[in-house]
């Protein structure tokens, strides 16, 4: 079954949440959130631990009803549940989700007949996840990463049109990592909308199109990796080799804000990378001189931080020795 | 293949993979049979001049199939909540009567296999159960029986988040209950009062059933009484059940 983006001239978003909360006793878990997630978009959905992803997704699934605002599906409602809807969605499980005492096979079947698809989906979908040959091993005696594997496919099988991802990559190696991002970037290019709920900062910018950061409810911000990286203040860093400046040197230089020893490095943390580089190619050359633009999960770590007013994680400054010019 | 057929199947595959507890439901009744056929060898009841054991048999054999229908899918629906296989299947179109139905079409199964086995032992010389005339009317009942049975354990596994939940909330309610419906004594020797406590029980309506098909004992109206005793009870427990069934822990 392949999407059909041709509902007439302005065919409603896959996902558009207007003005949901959600609250749990004293604690509001999702409040007042909006947000348009259109046909086609590979969409990230990011956030600290308990600022409300997990309640938010699950309102868009309709597993969950809303306090007050709305959701709908391609236009439709998914609360109360909504058996015309839930054919065109996809939604990942947590890999203890099988049938027990089921070959993978056997379980990806079951769920097949679930939605009314043909047998031929399970092999392929199999085959996508790269679980072809673990086709007749018992759920049970499946590896963690095989387990996570069976259970996207399981969210796949019936070639839904939106999708739920929920952390798919956690428990993969980095082999797997990849794999499965192939997996998802030919579902985008199928015209499959995906939401992508992720931890992995590189990952939300290597797929994502869009990505929205949650924190304490409230959407922070909502943009492309892009954009958020560029409009950040986060500074970038210059990594010379230990030994060709030494700390006080490379504090003393214009356009440097902070100096560290980090892994073998001493990084210089700059807002003018340019100038700070030509004036280290004058002192020392810029052999083996690295340097690292600021990247989304700096954005992210800044915004988070701010947002939710917790000390910066200490882990940053413990283990390196600092210089505030 | 139907959602239907797809989640029977898969039932009865995990089923007879799970070779110990398969082993166990089929021998439970059975033990009970043994121990009690051994303790009350010879004797007769008081005034109907059956022999105990015939008494003792089909008021076991009908807790025992209560007993299967209950702790079979109030485990299953705990455990499938737990794993969120109901929230995989509450997320595809699959109608909550195929996951019912699919349970239901193998506990028929497993009380018919129970029945078939548990008085095929109790007709051997040793304990020597010479079945009634009117004994196929055990179809009917039972399959009643293990309908409203079965709706209790939906229940339970509705509440119930945790094996021993099920176990405790399960043996809370069915252990008392075989003993005052009259499974392994009977309600003769028991006071005026507890017997009129009894008609509130379903298995005190499956016991009487069973108990004419299989023995004799009483007469046809045990079962015509019995099975709307026992239908009563289905359509109260199916409506609780529809009421409080749990797609996921916190729906």
């Amino acid at each position: 079954m392949r999407p059909t983006p041709t509902d007439g001239p302005d065919p409603a978003p896959a996902v558009r949440v207007q003005g949901v909360s959600k609250r749990y006793g004293d604690r509001q878990a999702v409040d007042d959130v909006s947000l348009d997630i259109h046909r086609g978009e590979f969409f990230g959905l990011l956030g600290p631990n308990g600022a409300g992803k997990s309640t938010l997704v699950e309102i868009m699934e309709g597993l969950r009803q809303a306090d007050s605002g709305s959701v709908a599906l391609f236009g439709e409602p998914p609360w109360p549940r909504n058996t015309a809807l839930l054919p065109r969605l996809g939604v990942q499980t947590q890999s203890s989700a099988f049938f027990v005492r089921q070959t993978a096979h056997e379980h990806l079947r079951t769920v097949a007949a679930l939605y009314g698809v043909a047998r031929a989906a399970v092999d392929t979908t199999l085959e996508s996840v790269g679980l072809t040959e673990q086709r007749d091993v018992q759920v049970e005696s499946l590896s963690g990463g095989q387990r996570q594997r069976l259970a996207i496919a399981s969210a796949l099988v019936h070639g839904p049109e939106l999708i739920f991802l929920d952390e798919p990559t956690a428990a993969l190696d980095p082999q797997a990592r990849r794999a499965l991002w192939e997996v998802l970037r030919a579902l985008k290019a199928e015209g499959r909308t995906i939401v992508y709920t992720t931890h992995h900062l590189d990952e939300a910018e290597a797929l994502c199109d869009r990505i929205a950061i949650l924190v304490d409810g409230k959407v922070a911000v909502t943009d492309s990796p892009h954009n958020l990286v560029g409009a950040s203040e986060a500074p970038s860093r210059l990594m010379l080799p230990l030994g060709r400046l030494d700390e006080q040197q490379a504090a003393a230089i214009s356009g440097v804000d902070r100096v560290t020893v980090q892994g073998g490095s001493l990084v210089l943390e700059t807002r003018t990378a340019g100038k700070v580089l030509s004036a280290v190619d004058q002192l020392t050359g810029l052999d083996g001189v690295q340097t690292r633009t600021a990247s989304l999960e700096d954005v992210y770590l800044d915004l988070t931080a701010r947002l939710t007013s917790a000390p910066r994680s200490p882990l940053r400054t413990a283990e390196t020795t600092e210089h505030q010019p | 293949m139907s959602a239907y057929a797809a989640l029977t199947g898969a039932g009865y595959r995990a089923q007879v993979r799970d070779k110990t507890t398969l082993f166990f439901t089929f021998a439970f009744p059975l033990l009970f049979l043994v121990v009690f056929g051994l303790i009350f060898r010879g004797q007769d009841v008081e005034q109907s001049g059956l022999s105990y054991l015939s008494y003792t048999a089909s008021g076991v054999l009908s807790w025992g199939v209560a007993n299967a229908a209950v702790f079979g899918i109030a485990f299953t629906l705990m455990q499938w909540r737990t794993d969120d296989i109901l929230r995989l299947i509450r997320m595809s179109p699959a109608p909550l009567s195929a996951v019912i139905g699919s349970r239901y079409a193998l506990a028929l199964v497993v009380g018919a296999v129970q029945s078939l086995l548990f008085v095929g032992v109790a007709m051997l010389p040793l304990f020597g159960l010479e079945p009634a005339s009117g004994w196929p009317l055990l179809i009917p009942v039972m399959v009643l029986g293990i309908t409203t049975f079965l709706l209790l354990g939906v229940i339970i596994g509705s509440f119930a988040n945790t094996p021993e939940s099920v176990a405790a909330v399960a043996n809370f309610l069915m252990l008392p209950m075989a003993f005052l419906s009259g499974s392994f004594f009977p309600l003769d020797a028991m006071p005026d009062w507890l017997q009129k406590i009894s008609l509130v029980m379903p298995l005190r309506y499956l016991n009487d059933a069973v108990s004419h098909a299989l023995t004799g004992r009483g007469d046809l109206s045990d079962v015509t009484v019995g099975c709307a005793g026992l239908a009563v009870f289905a359509v109260v427990f199916g409506a609780v059940a529809v009421k409080t069934f749990r797609w996921t822990r916190s729906s």
